[in-house]
């Protein structure tokens, strides 16, 4: 169990939340020009990092807002929560 | 066919602790960005929604809450059928947002006294000490596993909505946890 601060409601208790998945997957533009195996790779292909991952959550009892968040997936520890549609935070 | 009866809620008192049920109440849920929205909305309801996440608002027998950035909850006794019918022609219809009749959506019952707190710490995760020392402040959060909005509208009296299907498991919840402060 961990807290997560949700960017619009502020810190809430983990079972709020639903996680997303992998953050910044980009949607082909072309969907139709593709192989069979490179839209699989979109739909299905997962990084999972042992380590600092950038995620998808939703604060789903809450306000349900999608939201970002880079999380490390050993230890649960959260580096930075940012709105959907902003960039990442550099440091 | 949608069963239009309230669950079995009846006054009940425990130590510091009276719960009501407040029905039936008028609930609509609004939604919206744009400014023309705010204003029109705020006109017709003689209200400003609440910009301020985790906030509400009330004037006379009206509140509203905030429930997300775009999203709110305005509740009273005091909504008539002309005010919905305004907002239905100068929101919905325009297309500067929407509006839905959540009055059978959810089910209100009030809960008031010191051990408000007490009760609801045993089921939810949220953290109610600044929550319980602020009036007008809003929580969307589980209560027992159940989504509930809580409305602080005074200090230790708060007014929970929760789903009409879940209400009465919800209910019988409430009523056990009270029943060993
Ligand atoms: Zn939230």
């Amino acid at each position: 169990m961990f807290i997560i601060t949700c960017p619009f409601c502020g810190e809430r208790d983990q079972s709020e939340f639903s996680a997303g998945g992998e953050a910044h997957i980009v949607r082909p533009k072309q969907p139709t020009e593709l192989s069979d195996d490179e839209w699989a790779d979109f739909l299905f292909m997962r990084k999972n990092i042992k380590g600092v991952q950038f995620e998808r959550w939703n604060h789903a009892h809450g306000c349900r807002k999608w939201f970002n968040v880079i999380r490390d997936t050993s230890n649960d520890k959260i580096h930075a929560v940012y709105k959907m549609g902003e960039k990442p935070p550099s440091d | 066919m949608l069963n239009i009866n309230y669950p079995k809620i009846e006054k009940k008192d425990y130590p510091n602790l009276e719960l009501n049920l407040v029905e039936p109440i008028h609930k609509l849920n609004l939604r919206g960005k744009s400014r023309d929205f705010f204003t029109k909305a705020g006109r017709i309801l003689s209200i400003m929604l609440p910009p301020e996440p985790n906030t509400s608002a009330t004037i006379k027998s009206i509140s509203a809450l905030w429930l997300s950035p775009d999203e709110w909850m305005v509740y009273g006794k005091d909504i008539e059928k002309n005010l919905m019918l305004s907002l239905d022609s100068e929101i919905s219809k325009l297309n500067l947002g929407s509006v839905t009749d959540v009055s059978d959506q959810w089910v209100l019952i009030n809960m008031r006294g010191k051990n408000v707190f007490e009760v609801l710490s045993k089921g939810s995760s949220f953290d109610f000490n600044q929550f319980k020392n602020n009036k007008n402040v809003v929580v969307q959060t589980l209560l027992n596993h159940v989504d509930v909005i809580l409305h602080h509208n005074d200090i230790n009296n708060v007014d929970l909505f929760v789903r009409k299907s879940f209400s009465e498991h919800l209910w019988l919840w409430i009523n056990d946890s009270s029943s060993f402060l």
